[in-house]
């Protein structure tokens, strides 16, 4: 364990410098954006003068070092600065918004884990049979649905013609459910795929007859001694996903006006509000860096041959 | 042979779990509140109505909107001095009269009696003094507060009246203070609850509803004020949705969880016009669209080629196939909504006059490039195909871009270089209902960068005309002025002048009295449960 201990601080040491990579590149790549946030903002009517009085309010008149050196100190502050757009601060306006976020790819994740880790077992330990190949049609159709036409159809089904769910928003207890399973179809059509592939590899170790051969229950075989054992490559598939479920949350938002962060990055990046696109993208890229660590640690606790 | 079994038995199993959890979800899901709870309540007033939108709000700062969707929702808090109506004829609302002097340089306000701000602050000439010298702070942005730099001085004579200075003669003026832009707010909110002058979060007027709740990304709430100076609105509370997915806010109405949307998808109008139970308003709004041709380039110079791209669209045929009807085609370079207007004449598809024109000019075959941003406006990108499917059907080659709006608002409002784009699809919505803010397109004071009169038209006889109606106080000449102008700049042919675009709302038939402005904006604000 020590040596993990050791690992885990090297890895936030490379975590820090990466962020720091991401801080310079997502700096430069708005600032090659074309458009000129003062005009965006101040909008189609306004004169000159008052274009460039706010390009000055915000900043935007300094040097590209002047104006990352501003950007980087408040961030080392925790000063993320202010929105151009609603003039509220950046941090705040990122806490409102993250959570919404946050559940619904946890909430998407589980449902991915719990039905794909299901699916792909049953599929491999039904190999060949119908059971099988009905769960691989269905994986093949969650990988390949758009997003879009995934949710607006869920919509019609369960809000438009049967009236059982809202349609949108996050005001009711059940308003999750559209989004989240929209959102997980996806990943649950890859984890039971990549069960399945890993499961049907420790199915055909020695262990395993040896496990059945002793007498312990079918149960227990495929549980403790199969999945136990497949459990590596299902578990990084599981944690790249809701690393992309964070990304890739946004045309989900949409669709069901849910109100994450994904929305208010795209809002922001069409309104050339630099500040918020900054923060959340710091935001992002630490929540990656986080959950990679997470991930290095579970590794340890499913397979304890793993050494750091 | 013992595994098959086992193995069985775990399908089973696992089958069952699945039927569990279905059935947990479908219990959890029987249980929600029935779905017509936003409908009325009937008798007395009481419960929610409420709108599905589009668009997170920026700010609710009067003086710092810039989208009509959301001065639609400040517009319930916060009231002007002023109204326009269908006609552009000005009315009263916080002032009771309003009165230009003979020399066009004071405008006196006589004020209502009896209104007051939601924090209890008195409605009176020194608010209307704070907020009028408030839009034309140079600290302040202020993105649609041109109109108000004419303002010289104000001042509060009494209680009730209030004596404005321009700098110089304004027929626009009066229009202009009808904008959300000028709404009053009370002054001691300014500096009180969460509120700074350059950060105004939570606005507080003079209006029917109050300020409630403005969760990010999901609602804005108002509450009906009780000691409203005007007419009592049905009720209680107003919820605004806020859903950017057009087809979502649809299904939101069909599934009877919101009262009213605005923007559903053209594509499904058709469709929610034959649906018994929904209203389908196709508003005229104010807003047109057109393709701005560089009138620098050497070959769009020539007016004659000009007019020869106006002939060669069929723009009927557009409006009717890919707009789904929602648009009125233009016979005048501006919405028939404004001040100003007269019916100018139109360019008939004519593809023959067309290559005829062509011809003469030497610009058979020529290529030109097409930029347009797309869903900025309704169909835009797809027009654009249209549009650009019928100028190659006269024998000309265009190229198609498409592009996200801030890159493409820096690319025509770019000085003019070899780099201007040849053609671009754009929209222009005044903010008030006035000839002189359309015709701002079609003067060189607004060329790139200056302005948005991206086609960089030029013609000293427009311009001689357009000084002149500055300045006109009278209405009537000022209007034949500005239907001279239209005649000159409608053959000269600056755009290729497309349409003018609908403003589609659509309500459940279970509610009434909700109808539109020709300034995009919904009239909801009375909304009342059927019977």
């Amino acid at each position: 364990m020590k040596g993990t201990a050791a690992h885990i601080v090297r890895t936030l040491l490379l975590s820090l410098i990466t962020l720091f990579g991401v801080s310079v590149l997502i700096f430069l790549m708005l600032r090659v954006l074309p458009g000129d946030p003062a005009r965006v903002l101040a909008g189609l009517n306004a004169s000159e003068e008052q274009v460039a009085r706010l390009r000055e309010q915000l900043g935007l008149d300094q040097s590209l070092l002047g104006q990352y050196w501003s950007f980087i100190t408040g961030v080392l502050t925790g000063d993320l600065g202010e929105s151009a757009r609603t003039s509220r601060p950046v941090s705040s306006e990122i806490a409102v918004r993250l959570p919404a976020t946050l559940i619904l790819a946890v909430t998407a994740t589980v449902i991915g884990s719990v039905v794909g880790i299901t699916a792909g077992v049953i599929a491999a330990v039904r190999r060949g049979s119908f059971l099988d190949h009905a769960i691989s049609s269905v994986a093949m159709m969650g990988v390949s649905m758009p997003v879009y036409w995934l949710g607006l159809l869920l919509i019609l089904l369960f809000a438009v013609t049967l009236g059982w769910l809202p349609a949108a928003g996050s005001g009711e207890p059940l308003s999750i459910v559209l989004p989240a399973v929209t959102l997980a179809a996806f990943s649950t059509a890859l984890v039971s795929r990549m069960t399945r592939a890993s499961m049907l590899e420790v199915l055909g170790q020695d262990y395993i007859r040896t496990a059945e051969a002793k007498g312990a229950a079918p149960r227990t075989v495929i549980i403790k001694h199969g999945l136990r054992n497949a459990f590596i490559p299902i578990l990084t598939v599981i944690s790249l996903q809701f690393g992309a479920l964070l990304g890739g949350a946004v045309l989900t938002e949409t669709v069901f006006g849910w109100p994450g962060i994904g929305r208010l990055l795209v809002d922001s990046i069409g309104a050339r509000d630099f500040a918020v696109v900054q923060g959340i993208v710091l935001v992002y890229a630490a929540v990656f860096i986080l959950l990679n660590v997470i991930v290095d640690v579970l590794y340890v606790v499913v397979d304890p041959r793993i050494r750091y | 042979m013992n595994t098959t079994t086992t193995a069985r038995r775990r399908t089973s199993r696992t089958r069952s779990l699945a039927a569990a959890a279905a059935l947990a979800l479908l219990v959890g899901a029987c249980s929600v509140e029935d779905p017509e709870a936003p409908a009325a309540d009937g008798e007395g007033g009481g419960g929610t109505f409420s709108i599905a939108v589009g668009i997170d709000p920026d700010t609710f700062d009067p003086a710092g909107q810039t989208t009509t969707t959301v001065q639609n929702m400040v517009d319930y808090v916060v009231e002007t001095l002023v109204t326009v109506d269908d006609e552009g004829t000005v009315g009263p609302r916080l002032a009771e009269t309003f009165e230009t002097s003979e020399d066009g340089l004071t405008v006196t306000l006589g004020l209502v009696e009896g209104a007051q701000f939601h924090d209890g602050t008195p409605f009176n000439a020194e608010a209307v003094k704070f907020n009028l010298e408030r839009i034309i702070d140079p600290a302040l942005t202020v993105p649609l507060g041109s109109p108000f730099e004419v303002i010289q001085s104000v001042t509060a004579v009494d209680e009730s009246t209030v004596e404005i200075t321009l700098s110089r003669p304004s027929p626009g003026f009066l229009s202009a203070l009808s904008v959300t832009t000028a709404g009053m707010i009370s002054p001691a909110s300014v500096e009180a609850e969460g509120n700074t002058n350059l950060n105004y979060q939570n606005p507080v007027g003079t209006g029917p509803y109050t300020f409630e709740d403005y969760t990010a990304g999901e609602s804005v709430t108002v509450q009906k004020f009780a000691d409203y100076w005007g007419e009592e609105p049905h009720y209680d509370t107003v919820s605004f949705r806020i859903v950017p997915e057009a087809a979502t806010r649809e299904s939101l109405l069909l599934a009877g969880q919101v009262d009213m949307i605005i923007l559903p998808p053209v594509s499904d109008i058709e469709a929610l016009q034959d649906n018994d139970e929904v209203e389908v308003l196709l508003a005229p709004s104010d807003r047109t669209i057109f393709i701005a041709l560089d009138n620098n380039d050497p070959l769009l110079s020539n007016p004659q080629v000009r007019q020869a791209l106006n002939y060669a669209v069929d723009k009927q045929a557009i409006v009717d196939s890919v707009l789904f009807g929602a648009a009125e085609v233009m016979d005048a370079p501006m919405a028939p909504s404004l001040f100003g207007y007269c019916e100018t004449g139109s360019y008939d598809h004519d593809p023959d006059r067309a290559r005829q024109l062509l011809a003469d000019a030497g610009a058979e075959g020529a290529t030109l490039d097409l930029l347009t941003p797309s869903g900025r406006y309704v169909q835009d990108a797809q027009a654009a195909e249209a549009i650009a499917g019928y100028l190659r059907e006269v024998g000309l080659t265009v190229n198609v871009t498409t592009s996200d709006f801030p890159s493409f608002l820096a690319r025509v409002n770019a000085p003019p270089s070899p780099e201007t784009v040849d053609m671009h699809l754009l929209g222009w919505a005044p903010a008030y209902l006035d000839a002189d803010f359309q015709m701002q397109m079609f003067r060189q004071a607004t060329h790139p960068p200056a302005g948005l009169g991206t086609a960089f038209y030029t013609n000293p006889e427009v311009e001689e005309i357009l000084t002149r109606a500055d300045v006109e106080i009278d209405p009537d000449t000022r209007e034949q002025l500005y239907c001279d102008a239209s005649e000159i700049i409608w053959d000269d042919a600056p755009w290729i002048f497309l349409w003018t675009q609908s403003f589609p709302i659509v309500h459940s038939t279970d509610v009434e009295g909700i109808g539109s402005t020709p300034t995009e904006k919904f009239d909801a604000i009375y909304a009342r449960p059927v019977g």
